[in-house]
């Protein structure tokens, strides 16, 4: 465990340095809550969910709309468009970086983490590795290479005008991670 | 060479107050946040593999090529190869045909700019939407990119806020995040509406048939992942070997280019993917892949130029180059590769005869070359370009003249010896020329020149009495030009220090230019008759070493035996001269420095490095410790130090107008170490900083290390 929490540690100061927000719970029965209050105190009114086991096993669907949020968990190309915000579970983090991965052959998936103007990101604490070099080297040792690998390191980002770094611009202009050690 | 047109463009450039505020800051940060993003970081290892990578994959092309079609089209891509620009577009446009597209959303790719992608599909009538933010805006203004990663970095928010009032027809206020937010929204529709996407793409990976993009917007993640067809444009020297070679490009491209630890976006595309078709089903994307060909091959036949397959594209060439920091992009013609590493890719990929003019613009000074991701000789090649240009189409006469001239050691020689007495109406009795007359203006404004000596240094060689009691062996000093007949102190100085190490110091006569002038005009036949002069006339077998206190005539000097390679004999005593050749600094550092031997008086120096000693010759340190060795001189380091002065030879002759604001931020930064006493190395530096301090009525003195040495310690030495 002592491991674990050296890398959230590091991960979640290289995320913030990227302007992400890093939240963390205990368990899975622990999500709903803390997303709901999130999401709230963001004015998030509409929103689609890229199903998921950690989504699933938090009920997240059930639990979101129950707190009154109006959410969508098919047709994402037409709900993407334009929904408050987009929730997926990512594969793992890479702590050197404060880089989100996610696998994503699935469409949907990668909707939900780039259309919106929010996206909140699910991922297991302890699927944190250290450094870029061991998440390629995992990535490789997969049967095959997926489709589609995503590193998503914060919110998107240009300094094209007058290089001014302005944040959020054709991606999410908002990206939340909930780290759970479950 | 540096015609009127080119004249133009870089007036048109320098007056452009946005386009240099902007570079200037950019430039001013950039060293400072790459620095940081490359804490804890081997830089030098990384770009080490970076080139061995790279350079496996082009010494192996045609392997690599299949090897990336086999796995790539196993995974369901289809690949195509085009031979040149004709063949990539017409590919586009069959497949936009097939599919009946009329709308494209493009993502950042340089090479769709290179072959003018946009403009063939267009005459198809498709409407194609750049979406990356900066490419968005130049295309509304009409304009080409300025900047490798930054556009549109010439252009105000005022004038982005009136292009998008114009494209929206709503009132857009000059407020960045607002404008933002404009191409936000009016990009979304475009993407929702996209039946196609193109892209670039970083890197290919032969071993997998992976496609890898790094960006920080998003737009490239919408546009891969809405329309139903995806096209990429991949020049071939793209590809690397192995999916774990990545980690290199990932780790060099991001701090090198724009400072970041990693861009915000790294997408990784192996085959076919999911898509949404027109019916709103899900079922499998289109997914083209064009290896473009259109002059990359002919960059791998060509032994010089094979190494720029080892370019990543993170523009940090750029980035420090001062020259682009002035002018910008637009100034490099091409419309799509722009800076030094532009230059050459223009040569090879769009149009060699703006590459010809243009590369006129590099300084050499070789800060390109210290930061490059891929270890391109930058200078090196551009070199190379003036060489085969002025082999081909030979040099204007006035400059061909001037370079025969200096080549012929007796005609230049009294030319001078006339020059010190003709100058008399110039100087008015100082040792400084403030004015020149009629067309000769430009080369006085902004700094002074220094008037000829009264009596070369050739001259007062044989009355310096030299008192070395059972020398330990001979040296002899190679003076050059500016030492000769500008600055005779600095030879004195360095015959002191030499005497005091233990040596005897001789004075070849007849030595002559040592030919970096022609060198670096492309000259190569004047080149080689310095070579030639040279070699003969120092006679190196005869001596333990020779000196020289002009960096560049050092460099000169040691490469010899590359111009005279093909003369068995000549090369002979080349490679004897290379071996014993260093700037006075090395040397004496090498024969033990010098005692502490200062007058004690409190001097604040600060320390200029001239662009060859520093990074041709490596030496940076020694005259340091010299330096700070001598009792009474406290240095002071000057921001930059490292930064070219301007001067390079000829080119403040050939680009006054921007060698004057490269010489302009020099003395700024010498100004702000409050020091009274600028040490160089380079009597080169030391003519062009002297000027420039002369004109801004600024007390600082410029002196060479030898002859501040010599100041400082005269009293003690006997």
């Amino acid at each position: 465990m002592h491991i674990v929490n050296e890398l959230y540690e590091k991960f979640k100061a290289k995320f913030e340095g990227v302007n992400g927000e890093c939240y963390r719970v205990a368990q899975t029965g622990d999500l709903g809550d803390l997303m709901s209050d999130i999401l709230t105190q963001k004015g998030v009114k509409t929103l689609s969910i890229f199903e998921s086991p950690l989504s699933q096993a938090a009920n997240l669907k059930e639990k979101l709309s129950k707190a009154g949020f109006e959410v969508h968990t098919d047709n994402l190309l037409a709900t993407t468009a334009v929904d408050d915000a987009g929730i997926t579970e990512v594969k793992w983090g890479i702590a050197e970086l404060g880089t989100l991965v996610q696998i994503a052959p699935e469409v949907d998936n990668r909707l939900c983490s780039t259309l919106v103007p929010i996206h909140l990101a699910l991922l297991k604490t302890s699927s944190i590795l250290p450094e870029l070099d061991d998440m390629l080297a995992t990535i490789h040792s997969l049967p095959e290479i997926p489709s589609f690998v995503g590193f998503m390191s914060g919110p998107s980002r240009s300094s094209d005008i007058e290089r001014t770094l302005e944040i959020g611009v054709h991606g999410p202009e908002q990206v939340i991670v909930i780290l759970v050690d479950e | 060479m540096a015609n009127n047109e080119l004249k133009k463009e870089i007036s048109n450039a320098l007056e452009n107050n946005v386009l240099r505020g902007a570079l200037g800051r950019f430039a001013q940060a950039y060293p400072i946040a790459r620095e940081k993003a490359f804490t804890g970081y081997d830089f030098e290892a990384l770009r080490n593999k970076v080139q061995e990578v790279k350079s496996f994959a082009a010494n192996n092309i045609d392997e690599m090529m299949d090897q990336f079609e086999r796995n790539a089209t196993a995974r369901g891509s289809k690949v195509f190869r085009a031979a040149n620009a004709q063949e990539a577009n017409d590919y586009v446009k069959k497949v936009a045909e097939s599919h009946n597209v009329k709308r494209i959303v493009k993502s950042k790719s340089m090479a769709s700019e290179e072959i003018l992608l946009n403009e063939a599909l267009r005459e198809d009538g498709i409407d194609v939407q750049e979406t990356d933010l900066g490419e968005f805006i130049i295309a509304l203004a009409g304009h080409h990119p300025s900047h490798m990663v930054l556009p549109a970095i010439h252009l105000t928010k005022e004038q982005v806020a009136d292009l998008f009032t114009d494209y929206t027809k709503k009132k857009n206020d000059p407020v960045i995040s607002y404008l933002v937010k404009t191409a936000r929204t009016a990009m979304r529709k475009k993407f929702l509406e996209a039946d196609m996407g193109i892209s670039g793409a970083n890197m290919a990976i032969a071993e997998t048939g992976t496609l890898m993009m790094m960006t920080n917007e998003g737009n490239a993640r919408l546009t891969s992942t809405i329309p139903k067809v995806h096209v990429y444009i991949v020049g071939i020297e793209k590809i690397i070997p192995k999916f774990m070679d990545a980690s290199y490009i990932l780790k060099t491209l991001p701090r090198n280019g724009t400072a970041q630890n990693i861009t915000t976006y790294v997408s990784m595309y192996t085959g076919v993917t999911e898509a949404y078709l027109a019916d709103g089903s899900k079922g499998t994307k289109d997914f083209h892949i064009v290896l473009l060909d259109n002059g990359r091959r002919n960059m791998l036949k060509d032994e010089k130029f094979k190494q720029i397959f080892n370019c990543v594209r993170c523009a940090a060439c750029i980035n420090v180059c001062p020259a682009f920091q002035l002018v910008g992009g637009h100034v490099y013609g091409g419309h799509a590769y722009t800076g030094g590493i532009g230059t050459l890719l223009t040569a090879f990929l769009t149009s060699e005869k703006t590459a010809n003019k243009v590369q006129n613009l590099c300084l050499q000074c070789g800060k390109c070359k210290e930061v490059c991701a891929g270890k391109l000789d930058i200078p090196e090649m551009i070199l190379e370009l003036r060489n085969r240009n002025a082999a081909e189409s030979g040099l204007p006469f006035t400059q061909k003249f001037a370079l025969d001239v200096v080549s012929n050691r007796k005609l230049f020689h009294s030319m001078l010896r006339i020059a010190s007495v003709a100058q008399k109406p110039f100087t008015r009795g100082q040792q400084v020329i403030r004015h020149l007359p009629m067309f000769l203006s430009g080369l006085t404004e902004g700094r002074s020149l220094p008037a000829v000596a009264e009596k070369p240094f050739r001259d007062i060689f044989p009355t310096i009495r030299q008192d070395v009691k059972n020398p330990k062996g001979t040296i002899a000093l190679y003076a050059g030009c500016l030492l000769d007949f500008i600055y005779p102190k600095i030879g004195m100085g360095v015959i002191a220090s030499l005497n005091e190490a233990g040596y005897k110091v001789i004075f070849p006569k007849e030595q002559s230019c040592c030919g970096a002038p022609a060198t670096y005009m492309g000259d190569k036949e004047n080149a080689l008759k310095s070579a030639i002069l040279n070699v003969e006339g120092l006679n190196s077998e005869k001596v333990d070493y020779v000196v020289s206190a002009c960096p560049t005539c050092t460099h000169a000097l040691k490469e010899y035996k590359d111009l005279l390679k093909d003369n068995p004999e000549m090369l002979k005593k080349a490679e004897d001269l290379d071996s014993k050749v260093f700037d006075f600094s090395k040397l004496i550092t090498m024969l033990g420095g010098l005692d502490d031997k200062g007058d004690g008086e409190p001097l604040k120096v600060t320390y200029h490095d001239s662009c060859h000693l520093k990074r041709k010759l490596g030496v940076y340190q020694e005259q340091r410790d010299l330096l700070t060795n001598t009792n009474g001189v406290e240095l002071i380091e000057m921001n930059e130090s490292d930064r070219c002065c301007g001067f390079a030879g000829s080119y403040s002759i050939k680009f006054p107008e921007i060698s004057g604001p490269i010489l302009d931020r020099k003395i700024q930064n010498i100004v702000e170490t409050g020091a009274e006493v600028v040490a160089v190395d380079c009597p080169g530096c030391l003519m062009q900083i002297a000027g420039g301090l002369d004109q801004t009525n600024h007390k600082i003195k410029v002196k060479h290390t030898a002859e501040l040495l010599l100041e400082k310690r005269k009293n003690q030495q006997e």
